[in-house]
């Protein structure tokens, strides 16, 4: 089955050099040049993936990414000229889960797009426990207790990947290459901003984190199974 | 901020010790170069004592003269009148040729002259010896002693009849003397003959007169003097305050606050003062103003201009990998223009990236991301990134970390960058030898040093090696393809961190480069850890610690 994405971006000629690029590698493409339609774009189509431009006309990528967000856990991955702490942190605040900086080369572009279509992480177990929260790897479910909690992909696979070694802590850069796909040194603050939003979900106090642990200096770990 | 009395800035300022006595010339002459004010009311001071005891002293004289005069006069006038009347007393008087009569007579006339006269004591003297049969004893009054006489006096009195003759003398008295004046003339007793009469007057009430009044002068000079000084003070606070006031808000001003204005009251000239300094403050203000938003308009245009290029580079990006990935089904000429259209595209993306870089440093919004990191792993690292590129130019790059393991709060994303651009620097000018990267460390900060053992560059280009755009020697071959941009990068991410990068090279010898960082909370101006100016004349000395290094072409320079 060849993936969909949908490429936001209102400069013609990088979207349609993206679309070769992606064709090329067997996928499938939608494009939207106006950021105020980009929302119903991706309502009528569906895709598997949003390319998303931080700066567009109509509607800022920002925007977007928070409407988008408060419908779907479809991936997102922002396009963004500028990598001042502020951009980025905005755009993966509200909801993006990568980022890649123009300019970009193809191999780059394709490889953020598969990690993120990629199928979810082999967990050892079809069942995980992660504090009092239960993890249904195979139904890609979280529950507390009866209740469900809705989860994009990507923070679902960042909880499998803690909850798959409770004992283990994991660096940032771990969690960069087993959730992100980067094999070499990336921005940490993709995982900063992330855990923070996955808190804000599953923690019951996000003030007070039970079951994504900060260990200070080093990184995170899973809290114990209750 | 309010003013404060020069007496205090001034004992803040030099730390006096009142007690300490031997200080006090020194802090003397200390405030007196400092304080206008002091220096002023001391001047004022010191003049208006002057003038007051000039004054006083005429003052004192004249009046003890006039004082003396009037009194002299009025003695003189009452001891004639008296004189007059007892002549005439006795000339009118008939003694008969007898003694006794001459004698009651005398003495009458003496006492009755001498309360006419108000004098306080009184003599009266035969002159000469038997002229006449009828001989009278002398007569002194009580206070009177013949001894306040002076032989002159006496004598002059003798000599004129007709005139009076004075003189001052100290009275006795109960407690001590007083001043006193003693005034002589002849009476005629007629078929006795002349007599000598002398009246004595105090002079006590006149002297307490000057007294008094000498008292009152100096008071009064006192209380002026006390009344000048604090009219000085006030005076001078009164134009000194708002010049010392003038001074802290330029103080203010020179240190940045630009916002400072000085209160304008009146039309004096202090009031000119504050005018023109606040309209050479809006001037300045309105000029940095002007200059700060000319810099921030250009920093906004090259941070824009780099962002706007941005989108059709990743486009031409994209399309020059794709056509170089297929570039074995091109002719041989196409294939070769696709590789340098793709090997250009990526240096101008480099140089995109660096000017970018350079534009956030020019805003002052370049922000550290801190976290502890271990500069001699960090070392490891980045050594063994380059690696490849090390052998490319058969390099040997040497790790020499005897500290800096424990971690430092630094952004290692710039740490790694700037290690990175020292050793590809160091690689492309190191003529393959041997580069000894040092890692070390002390209380205050990590260092780490790059030497290569390459040409070096003269003092005057090792100076400009930050320069933007700058290159030690345009027609040499570039292997690496820098931007021209990294070192000055490399610095300002050094700064940003509160550390040093430092440059040491000379010709045939090679180049170091040192960068230092302070621990979290220090500063770097003690020695850095690893020396900048290797300490060996011979070049190759200081080549690693661990093993025998062999040196190509060490013959053939």
């Amino acid at each position: 089955m060849t993936s969909r994405i949908l490429v936001v971006d209102d400069d013609t000629a990088l979207a349609e050099m993206i679309g070769i690029v992606l064709r090329t590698e067997g996928f499938d493409t939608v494009f939207c040049a106006d950021g105020a339609q980009a929302v119903d774009v991706w309502r009528a189509e569906r895709p598997d993936l949003i390319l998303l431009d931080l700066m567009l006309p109509g509607m800022d990528g920002i925007e977007i990414c928070t409407r988008v967000r408060a419908e779907s856990g479809v991936p997102i991955i922002m396009l963004t000229a500028r990598t001042d702490t502020a951009d980025v942190v905005r755009g993966l605040e509200s909801g993006a889960d990568d980022y890649i900086v123009k300019p970009f080369n193809p191999k780059e572009l394709v490889a953020r797009i598969r990690t993120r279509l990629r199928p979810a992480t082999k967990a050892p177990a079809d069942i995980l426990r992660i504090g009092d929260l239960t993890v249904d790897v195979a139904a890609h479910e979280v529950r507390r207790g009866d209740t469900s909690i809705a989860l994009t992909p990507l923070e679902f696979e960042l909880l499998v990947a803690l909850a798959a070694k409770p004992q283990q802590v994991f660096s940032r850069e771990m969690l960069l290459e087993q959730v992100w796909g980067y094999h070499y040194k990336a921005d940490t603050r993709l995982v900063n901003v992330h855990v923070q939003r996955l808190r804000a979900k599953v923690e019951p106090d996000p003030d007070n984190p039970r079951i994504v642990t900060t260990v200070r200096g080093v990184g995170y770990r899973a809290g114990a199974a209750v | 901020m309010p003013t404060r009395p020069d007496a205090t800035t001034a004992a803040v300022t030099t730390v006096v010790d009142w007690r300490d006595w031997r200080s006090w010339p020194e802090s003397f002459t200390g405030l007196w170069r400092r304080s206008l004010r002091f220096r002023t009311i001391l001047i004022t001071l010191a003049l208006t004592m002057l003038a007051i005891l000039i004054a006083g002293v005429v003052m004192a004289l004249v009046i003890q003269n006039d004082l003396f005069e009037s009194r002299k006069d009025q003695v003189l006038e009452d001891s004639l009148r008296a004189a007059t009347t007892a002549q005439s007393t006795l000339d009118a008087a008939d003694l008969q040729g007898d003694p006794l009569k001459a004698q009651v007579l005398m003495t009458t006339v003496a006492g009755d002259a001498a309360r006419q006269s108000t004098s306080d004591g009184f003599a009266v003297y035969r002159i000469g010896g038997a002229s006449s049969a009828i001989a009278t004893q002398d007569i002194v009054s009580a206070g009177f002693d013949v001894s306040l006489l002076s032989e002159g006096l006496r004598d002059r009195v003798r000599a004129t009849p007709d005139s009076q003759w004075w003189q001052s003398v100290a009275l006795p008295t109960e407690d001590g003397v007083t001043p006193g004046i003693v005034v002589g003339q002849q009476i005629l007793m007629p078929d006795v003959g002349a007599f000598e009469l002398y009246f004595a007057y105090d002079l006590t009430a006149a002297d307490q007169t000057l007294l008094f009044v000498q008292r009152t002068l100096w008071t009064v000079g006192l209380a002026l003097l006390v009344l000048v000084g604090g009219i000085a003070w006030f005076v001078v606070r009164s134009v000194a305050q708002p010049v010392s006031l003038a001074a802290d808000t330029s103080a203010r001003l020179a240190s940045g606050d630009l916002k400072v204005r000085l209160q304008v009251h009146g039309e004096d000239e202090l009031a000119t003062l504050g005018r023109s300094f606040n309209a050479m403050a809006d001037s300045i203000e309105s000029q940095i103003a002007e200059l700060a938003d000319l810099s921030l308009v250009q920093q906004r245009f090259v941070s824009d201009v780099s962002h706007e290029l941005r989108t059709p580079l990743t486009t031409i990006r994209l399309a020059s990998d794709m056509i170089n990935d297929r570039r074995e089904e091109f002719d041989p000429a196409t294939a070769r223009a696709a590789e340098l259209l793709h090997a250009q595209v990526q240096r101008f993306e480099t140089l995109l990236t660096d000017l970018l870089e350079i534009s956030r440093y020019d805003a002052g919004s370049v922000q550290l991301e801190l976290e502890p990191t271990s500069l001699a792993h960090l070392a490891e690292d980045v050594i063994e990134s380059m690696r490849q590129l090390a052998e490319q130019h058969g390099t040997d790059v040497r790790l020499v970390a005897p500290g800096a393991y424990s971690p430092v709060e630094m952004d290692p994303r710039r740490i790694r960058r700037i290690v990175r651009n020292l050793l590809g620097n160091a690689i492309e000018h190191g003529e393959g030898r041997p580069i000894v990267v040092t890692v070390d460390s002390n209380q205050q900060a990590v260092a780490l040093g790059v030497r290569d053992y390459g040409l070096g560059m003269t003092p005057e280009d090792a100076e400009r090696v930050f320069d933007r755009f700058w290159r030690a020697d345009p027609s040499r071959k570039r292997t690496i393809g820098g931007t021209g941009l990294g070192l000055s990068i490399a610095l300002g991410d050094a700064r940003l961190h509160g550390g040093t990068l430092g440059v040491w090279s000379e010709l045939g010898r090679g180049t170091n480069f040192v960068l230092t960082l302070p621990r979290h909370g220090q500063s770097v101006e003690g020695v850095s850890p690893v020396p900048l100016v290797p300490d060996t004349p011979s070049s190759h000395d200081d080549l690693g610690h661990t093993q025998p290094i062999d040196l190509p072409f060490q013959g053939a320079i």
